[in-house]
């Protein structure tokens, strides 16, 4: 998959970018509208990441512009402003989600899969982890060509893991994806370990094995060993 | 009172005051001049009278009447004095007023060719009652004219002349810093408005700069924060995907807490500092039973996973004109204070009517001042994980909308009440 994200500052842009290329994309990055202007009309991209204030121009004007040339790109808007006129303005220009700093990089990943999953109508809705099939159109998940019976926040805590394999996810991480803002405020993250519980027994007893592994009390890790 | 009244009555007041000085005055002047006048026309008369004997008329003795009818005494002395003139008030009957009136009484020494006559003359004054009774009358007109002119002032100066001084006065009423425009000062012929409106002009627009200023720095202050906040989290996520000790994790996984802590910090404050600008006042209808019923069950697993028992008795349709992200952000902040701050296996009422919104909930008991607790980093527990702007927020958006909100404390039970 091939992104280009749109950030001009520096070392947010080196941790975005080391995060993904070990997901195996192909990320290009732009510091400024010059250069977010040049590579969204000279090339196409799966997904691009939009900062709304970067230098010589807005991130809603480059958004504008790849809307134009092309409408299926993906596209997630970054901003430090979580101000509700943004966010409205940026949706309604046709960004497909909108995130604000500081955002956890594994929130991003998965919001950067949904996307490009939404967006690709034509391509694979299966999501394939060994036995387990997650079908992200239809939100079904099958063991072994049977059904899974899971809650609405047990498919999302799934399929947030099959979008993070192999990294270790906290606690906090977790309670985030799943409740967004309604976290802010709690400090007992206990019934993240309820669901993990939960999903677990479920997986377990249709067939699976247990790719979910505890952390040294802190945190989850989806842990799938590398097809060769 | 108002201005012109208070101008019109103090000009009454000093008017009065100069009148009756002025009539004091008045009465001794004409006083004056009338005896004065008086007394040289007697003088005169005497002068005649010498200037006839002089010419050889005879006068009869004693008692009597000249040409014109007026008292006249000439009486021949039997031996020479010195010419002399002498002014006395006398007390004389008066036949048709049948009482005694003050008179002015003139007599004269003159010798005229070798022979002294005493010549005598009195008349009537004019009656100090009576210039009185004149300077009084004369006063009481000036005062009614005056009081005539004020109050016909008193319309004529609140209509015209204050026209430009409730203009602006009007326009200050109607200022509105969030439309960001100052004042504009109007030209008037009067120095003093003049003088006020360029004065109003300049500080609206100052206060307006400020404002924009303001609201910069903290949307600013904000974005600025969250993209350092922003890297730290990032690099701590890559740091976790390196070989790391159980231990490193554990410090690696508060760091990652501080930040969020720290990013909620500054959202809050500049949420905080939005309220206070004034930055939402489109108010909407906002049906508060379907919001409470709807995020009761948003949170319907937190208040599950920590054992609490919640009731609520909500009459339906409760609509308040509210900004519909304040309404959102004051309940859910309610809420969650009720859940964060409640015991295990607590209880969470919720009653809502009309006129109020009351949430209570079990607790600790509290041990600082409940006033404080609205205030900004006050919190019940020191060294709680929460930042302590919760209720900092509520009251902004209780404030803002006219509002009132009171704490209750009674032992293990805290109940927060909002009158709408």
């Amino acid at each position: 998959m091939k992104l280009l994200i749109i950030e001009d500052n520096e070392e947010l842009l080196q941790n975005i970018r080391t995060y993904l290329k070990r997901e195996g994309y192909i990320c290009e990055f732009a510091q400024n509208y010059r250069e977010a202007f040049d590579k969204v009309m000279s090339y196409t991209y799966d997904v691009v990441l939009i900062d709304i204030m970067i230098p010589g121009g807005s991130g809603l004007q480059v958004l504008r512009e790849l809307r134009s040339v092309n409408p299926q790109a993906g596209t997630i808007i970054i901003s430090a402003k979580n101000a509700l006129d943004d966010k409205v303005k940026g949706l309604e220009l046709g960004a497909d989600d909108y995130i604000t700093k500081p955002f956890q990089l594994p929130e991003l990943h998965a919001r950067i899969k949904a996307v490009n999953r939404r967006n690709q109508r034509d391509g694979q809705e299966i999501l394939n982890i060994n036995e387990i099939a997650i079908d992200t159109d239809s939100m079904e998940v099958t063991i072994d060509d049977s059904i899974v019976d899971l809650t609405p926040k047990e498919y999302d805590l799934l399929l947030y893991f099959a979008s993070n394999k192999n990294r270790v996810l906290s606690k906090q991480t977790i309670a985030e994806h799943l409740w967004g803002d309604y976290v802010d405020h709690l400090t007992n993250l206990d019934f993240v370990y309820q669901h993990i519980k939960n999903l677990r027994k479920k997986l377990e007893s249709a067939g699976a094995q247990n790719y979910i592994e505890s952390v040294y009390g802190i945190g989850y890790k989806f842990k799938v060993p590398r097809q060769v | 009172m108002k201005l012109i009244t208070k101008f019109i009555f103090i000009y009454l007041i000093v008017t009065v005051i100069v009148l009756g000085i002025g009539g004091y005055l008045s009465y001794f002047i004409i006083k004056g001049e009338v005896d004065k006048e008086m007394k040289w026309r007697f003088m005169d008369r005497i002068d005649r009278v010498t200037y006839l004997l002089e010419q050889g008329k005879s006068f009869k003795l004693e008692k009597m009447q000249d040409p014109e009818g007026r008292n006249l005494i000439v009486r021949p002395l039997p031996h020479v004095v010195e010419p002399e003139i002498n002014f006395k008030d006398t007390l004389v009957w008066h036949d048709r007023l049948q009482q005694m009136e003050t008179n002015l009484k003139v007599s004269a020494f003159r010798t005229v060719e070798d022979t002294s006559y005493y010549i005598s003359t009195h008349g009537a004054l004019v009656e100090s009652d009576d210039i009185t009774e004149a300077v009084t009358q004369i006063l009481l007109w000036i005062l009614g004219m005056q009081l005539i002119g004020a109050i016909g002032l008193g319309f004529i100066i609140p209509g015209r002349l204050f026209k430009p001084f409730r203009e602006t006065l009007d326009r200050i009423k109607n200022f509105s810093i969030q439309n960001k425009q100052p004042i504009r000062a109007k030209e008037t012929n009067v120095e003093e408005f003049n003088d006020l409106n360029h004065f109003v002009e300049e500080m609206t627009r100052k206060a307006v700069a400020d404002y924009i200023n303001l609201k910069e720095f903290a949307e600013n202050a904000s974005h600025e924060l969250q993209t350092p906040l922003a890297i730290t989290q990032g690099k701590l996520e890559l740091l976790t995907e390196t070989d790391l000790s159980p231990e490193q994790y554990k410090y690696v996984e508060a760091s990652q807490r501080s930040i969020k802590k720290l990013s909620r910090l500054s959202e809050s404050l500049a949420l905080l500092t939005k309220i206070e600008n004034h930055e939402f006042t489109n108010k909407d209808k906002v049906n508060f039973t379907k919001l409470i019923t709807e995020s009761t069950r948003a949170f319907e697993e937190f208040i599950m996973l920590n054992g609490l028992e919640v009731n609520t008795d909500l009459e339906e349709g409760v609509t308040l004109n509210i900004h519909p992200v304040l309404a959102d952000i004051m309940w859910t902040n309610l809420f969650q204070n009720a859940i964060k701050h409640n015991i295990e296996n607590g209880q969470i009422d919720i009653t809502l009517t009309n006129e109020q919104l009351k949430i209570t909930n079990t607790g600790q008991e509290l041990e600082v001042d409940p006033d404080k607790l609205f205030g900004r980093f006050k919190k019940a527990e020191q060294g709680m994980a929460s930042i302590g702007l919760g209720l900092s927020i509520i009251q902004r958006i209780v404030d803002q909308n006219d509002y009132t909100i009171s704490y209750e404390n009674d032992g293990k039970w805290h109940s927060i009440t909002i009158r709408f």
